[in-house]
């Protein structure tokens, strides 16, 4: 559980700002937020806006350049890279757009890769990773490769991969972005169970389908929260 | 899964790749065995030719055995070595050069090496000559000789067969009258060179050859001695100012000063290319293949994994290219040193038990830490690009690539 009322990212201020041979440029400025356990943001905004920035400073793989920001009650910028490593590999999975599988991997040994980095005993991992793989439902796919495997498949791996070493928080950034409408209803589908699961959800997406799942909406513009909403 | 677990697989993702860099190191690690075992392989050769037959301490009148200077009063010297404590045996050595007759064509020209043990003890009177009786026995009687296979097969002589033979003991050959030899054995002998032929036997054997005109000159006095070869050294030195007297590794060393440097420094320099050549071949490779991963290489970083796994997966596929290479260079580098061997032997004057390329444990040592050398080496810039890898701008720039 949370250190602070199921509160996993606290998120006070934060602004990241990168250093461009033009000048410097502000990617999010003073972006206040906090997610909490189960909760089912979407973040939704023009190219260039930041969203990205912002999910990778919620998922401590970005600093921010001021703020403060607090994973499970930790100040993130205070921590060393092999333990924000150890965070990330713990407490949160992420989706990407292009999935990122590796090819010389089965979809079972993908989805295994993070718990035997974990240090997880290998009869866990294996059943771990069948059970991972039902609930995708891909287990009869389990020793194919990514190359012998559709988009949408390959997400539902990626989705099994991040949810390898059980997360509190899944960070997506354009889950659906490489896939066709239908394959992308079925991801947002999948997704939707492993936040009714427990699991924080947070999807950074330009599609609106998508978003409208969500329980709350951020609409960001020009590095800031410019509004949200609630279901 | 393990990181060398990971880097296999990584590296048989792209078979093409991966037999281009294990087939480059092989042949690269091939090349530096080669100049490992050729930088010591005469040194060792040589000790190893020097120390057959147990004669421990050389007598000659110049700096090295073969300068072609002789031993004056050879005989005496000997005899009074052969009265030193620490002695057991001096063997005089003296060479003439030698014409036997052929049922037809032109006569074989030979070296006769003609010997006489000098013993105070029982032990050291059965030491024999600097050579290795193959066939037969040992020539003991002034009419009695061995010879080389080269002979043997050339003449069609073995031994039971006599043969009839022209030596001259001085510079200018004269005319002298032919001398009938028994041939009583077969026999290897170490310093022989490739096109040369040699005949052994006593140096009263040698004398009748010559017609008695030997005089007093040796080329060579071996000595045993009784354990401590270097007081032997010293002790005749002592007793004989005007000859030199040197331990067998003492000769070597003096070799190595000399000739057997530049095989060194020729080995030196090419060991130094084929490392650099390796580590190149090896950084180019992996560089390619990380900077081909980055996306993958900053997923993996933010789901988790450390900077010093990612930075060990790169280091252990550098340890596996290498590693694989490495043991395909053994075989390979053998075969290849035995047909320079071959090729190096031929020059003129080279004798045909030395060897250029001799494996030695330390060689295979050596190779072994410039390979892990070379795998460190070879990693450190693509190991320097994935732990300095920023993770959310590469995957940024994945996304817009």
């Amino acid at each position: 559980m949370s250190a602070s009322n199921g509160v996993i990212v606290d998120a006070q201020h934060v602004s990241r700002v990168f250093s461009m041979p033009a000048g410097p440029v502000t990617a999010v400025r003073d972006v206040t937020l906090q997610i909490r356990n189960g909760d089912h943001i979407a973040v939704r905004g023009p190219s260039g806006c930041g969203k990205s920035t912002l999910l990778h400073m919620l998922g401590c793989v970005e600093t921010q350049t001021s703020g403060t920001l607090l994973f499970d009650g930790k100040n993130v910028s205070q921590l060393s890279d092999a333990r924000r490593s150890l965070l990330r590999l713990r407490q949160i999975g992420f989706v990407f757009q292009r999935f990122f599988l590796l090819p010389m991997l089965t979809a079972r040994e993908n989805v295994e890769l993070p718990m035997s980095e974990a240090g997880v005993p290998k009869d866990t991992r294996q059943q771990r990773v069948q059970q991972l793989l039902e609930y995708v439902g891909l287990a009869a796919r389990a020793d194919h490769r990514p190359s012998q495997l559709s988009g949408g498949e390959m997400q539902r791996v990626a989705i099994a991969r991040a949810l390898a070493n059980g997360p509190r928080l899944l960070l997506a950034d354009e889950p659906t972005g490489e896939l066709d409408e239908a394959t992308g209803a079925q991801i947002a589908g999948l997704l939707d169970r492993v936040n009714q699961a427990g699991t924080a959800l947070v999807i950074v997406t330009h599609d609106p389908t998508l978003a409208d799942r969500a329980a709350r909406v951020l609409t960001m513009r020009d590095g800031q929260i410019e509004s949200e909403r609630s279901r | 899964m393990t990181a060398l677990g990971f880097a296999w697989r990584s590296l048989v993702r792209q078979p093409a790749r991966a037999a281009l860099g294990i087939l480059g190191v092989a042949a690269v690690g091939a090349l530096l065995f080669d100049m490992l075992m050729l930088s010591r392989g005469l040194i060792v050769s040589m000790q190893d030719l020097l120390d057959r037959g147990g004669w421990d301490v050389r007598v000659s009148a110049g700096d090295l055995p073969a300068s072609g200077l002789r031993v004056s009063n050879a005989l005496q010297t000997a005899d009074a070595i052969a009265t030193l404590p620490s002695v057991q045996a001096a063997l005089v050595i003296r060479g003439a050069s030698a014409e036997i007759d052929r049922a037809s064509g032109m006569p074989l020209k030979a070296a006769f090496q003609g010997v006489a043990t000098r013993s105070t003890d029982p032990a050291g009177s059965r030491l024999r000559a600097p050579w290795t009786i193959l066939r037969g026995r040992d020539a003991d009687a002034p009419d009695e000789v061995v010879i080389d296979e080269r002979i043997a097969s050339e003449s069609r002589i073995e031994p039971g067969n006599a043969i009839t033979m022209r030596a001259s003991c001085v510079a200018d050959l004269e005319a002298l009258p032919a001398t009938r030899l028994m041939v009583v054995g077969v026999a290897e002998f170490p310093f022989q060179t490739t096109n040369e032929s040699t005949v052994g036997g006593t140096l009263d054997a040698l004398k009748a050859a010559c017609g008695g005109n030997v005089g007093q000159e040796a080329d060579l006095i071996l000595v045993t001695s009784k354990g401590d070869a270097d007081g032997t050294a010293a002790a005749i030195r002592a007793q004989h100012p005007e000859v030199r007297a040197a331990t067998n590794s003492q000769v070597v060393g003096r070799l190595q000063q000399t000739g057997f440097t530049y095989f060194r420094q020729i080995s030196s320099v090419l060991t130094t290319v084929t490392v650099s050549f390796a580590v190149l071949l090896i950084t180019v490779l992996l560089t390619v293949s990380v900077n081909q991963r980055l996306g993958e290489i900053a997923a993996l970083r933010a789901l988790g994994f450390s900077r010093m796994r990612v930075v060990k997966d790169v280091l252990s596929e550098s340890a596996l290219i290498v590693g694989i290479g490495g043991l395909l260079s053994l075989p390979l580098g053998l075969l290849l040193a035995s047909g320079l061997d071959r090729i190096l032997k031929g020059m003129p004057g080279i004798p045909v038990a030395l060897h250029f390329f001799v494996f030695e444990t330390g060689a295979l040592g050596v190779h072994v830490a410039l390979l892990v050398a070379t795998a460190i080496i070879a990693a450190l810039y693509p190991m320097r690009i994935v732990s300095r890898l920023p993770i959310a701008a590469t995957l940024r720039d994945e996304v817009i690539g």
